[in-house]
């Protein structure tokens, strides 16, 4: 109790770069790039000039064209778009879809909406660490089957799925892919996806840019196959319509263009926050590591703590900021269901932390976490039965 | 956390100062040990997300001394330990300081944990069950009824 301030979690949201910040702000004011992208004055050319921009630079991310990028309010938005849309505009022809049970709700939320609608769809179990076998997905396509959706890094986990063999199975078998990469960019290498899957949802806010904007990279080859599931103005090449928010937009862009020059040092650096955190608490006693250390993602550690309870080791923690899969501290009633896919028990479950770093976490944000750690989880296993 | 699991960042914020104040304290924490007039009673599981267990010294029919050991939430463990440190005094036939909703009212609980107040008082419940009948000596005197109440 008592330790200052740290944020250890930047899986959840990110604070946005005050360069970035600093871009936006030029966006906004009478002065600056106020105008409505649509329109033709200099004032909306110049708006839509920063966009194009920031289009490239937000393609750029995944190796994609700025054709290809369709800006949304964020990575739900754009899942929505990919597995609504895709769906809807070939519901005639293919009515089953793939996924995995341990994806994020944006995705998993959207195919149960799907499946209320007719449509049949397959969640994979992954092996004990997280992973979705290629060989799994390949056994589970149909003739029916019209697009796998599996992201690249677990949010929970920060384990790594081999999309380029996923992508490879859907592409010999002519289905669609669906990639989440809202944990991956800047984290992982994300620079060539662009030619492995159809569809790749992005956001801003978890690359120190800001909250409400994302985008859907929508491969050329598979715009014929989406339709928009928002209308009114035709705004994004038809896909998403609605003002474009400049600021919104140009943030992101400028956000992306950071991960693109400093992404891998920052990577790197969380890499080795990481390692050290977890020396500090797998010292500890009865403590299970959920997130793989090799090959997965360096920004993401979720440990549990045999006999202590999520919610009372946050509350115990007190300045020091991370998430929990305990059950009685969400807005859910169950535990983690992506730790219990993966085979731990519900206890386990709910005595996890997931610890997230960024770009502005330093070596002294782990020591002073670490430290409460190991003081709260002594503490609170004293006063368990 | 995101998305599949709701952040909790300064979840203490979040806590009523009652809660805070007893889950920091964490007052009357651990076990009596085993030996004549020692009463132990517990519920829950931890499979379920809440387990607690009260020990209990007790002369006769009234209780001396008290302490609690509890697997939950901080509104679990800040409730069990406000009753710990209530029990001494307390009869067998009027063992529970107030009722679960007495506890939720002064400890601000959310309603979606009021099942975890039953837990607690099961526990409580148990401790009646598992008394002895009769002739349990404690090594306190038995000294006057003391009742508390639950009070801001």
């Amino acid at each position: 109790m008592g330790a200052r301030p740290v944020y250890l979690d930047n899986a959840a949201t990110t604070p946005v770069d005050p360069r970035v910040a600093a871009a936006m702000a030029e966006c906004l004011t009478a002065d600056g790039a106020f105008g409505n992208a649509a329109s033709t004055h200099r004032f909306g050319r110049e708006a839509a000039r920063l966009i194009e921009a920031a289009r490239g630079d937000v393609a750029a991310l995944i190796g994609a064209q700025g054709t290809e990028i369709v800006f949304t309010s964020g990575a739900t938005e754009a899942s929505n778009l990919a597995l609504l849309g895709s769906a809807r505009a070939n519901a005639d022809r293919r009515r089953h879809l793939v996924t995995a049970r341990t994806e994020h709700r944006a995705t998993l939320d959207p195919l149960r909406r799907l499946e209320r609608e007719g449509w049949s769809v397959t969640r994979l179990a992954p092996d004990a660490e997280g992973r979705v076998s290629p060989e799994a997905v390949r056994e589970a396509l149909r003739a029916d089957t019209l697009l796998v959706s599996v992201m690249q890094v677990n949010n929970e986990t920060g384990v790594v799925q081999d999309v380029a063999a996923i992508g490879a199975v859907c592409r010999a078998a002519g289905v669609l892919f669906h990639c989440d990469l809202a944990q991956s960019v800047g984290k992982v290498p994300t620079a060539g996806l662009a030619r492995l899957v159809d569809f790749a949802s992005l956001t801003a806010h978890k690359i120190h840019g800001p909250k409400g904007v994302g985008a859907l990279y929508v491969a050329e080859g598979a715009r014929p196959w989406l339709e928009p599931i928002v209308f009114g103005g035709g705004q994004e090449r038809g896909l998403r319509s609605g003002t474009l928010p400049t600021h919104q937009i140009v943030g992101f862009g400028r956000a992306a263009a950071l991960v693109a020059s400093e992404g891998a040092a920052d990577a790197a650096r969380m890499g080795t926050l990481r390692a050290t955190l977890w020396e500090s608490l797998g010292a500890l006693p009865c403590v299970h590591l959920n997130s793989p250390l090799a090959g997965g993602s360096p920004a993401i550690l979720n440990v549990s703590f045999e006999g202590v309870e999520g919610e009372s080791l946050v509350a115990a923690l007190g300045g020091i900021a991370v998430s929990t899969g305990s059950a009685c501290s969400s807005a859910t009633a169950e535990p983690s269901y992506v730790l219990r896919a993966l085979g731990r028990s519900t206890e386990l479950a709910q005595s996890s932390l997931r610890f997230s770093f960024g770009r502005t976490t330093s070596a002294a944000d782990v020591d002073i976490a670490a430290a409460a750690v190991r003081r709260a989880v002594t503490r609170l296993r004293e006063v368990a039965p | 956390m995101s998305g599949p699991r709701a952040s909790v960042d300064q979840l203490g914020d979040t806590l009523s100062g009652a809660t805070r104040e007893a889950f920091e304290a964490l007052a009357h924490a651990g076990s009596l040990p085993d030996g004549a007039g020692v009463v132990r009673g517990e519920a829950g599981r931890e499979a379920t997300g809440t387990r607690v267990r009260f020990s209990l010294r007790v002369a006769q029919d009234q209780v001396v001394e008290a302490r609690f050991q509890a697997y939950g939430c901080p509104h679990t463990l800040a409730v069990a330990s406000w009753i710990a440190g209530a029990l001494p005094g307390r009869l067998r036939a009027d063992l529970s300081p107030g009722t679960p909703a007495d506890w939720a009212r002064h400890f601000d609980v959310p309603i979606e944990k009021f099942g975890r107040l039953l837990v607690i008082e099961d526990a409580l419940r148990d401790c009646v069950a598992k008394w002895p009948d009769q002739g349990v000596n404690g090594p306190a005197a038995r000294g006057p009824a003391k009742r508390r109440t639950m009070g801001p």
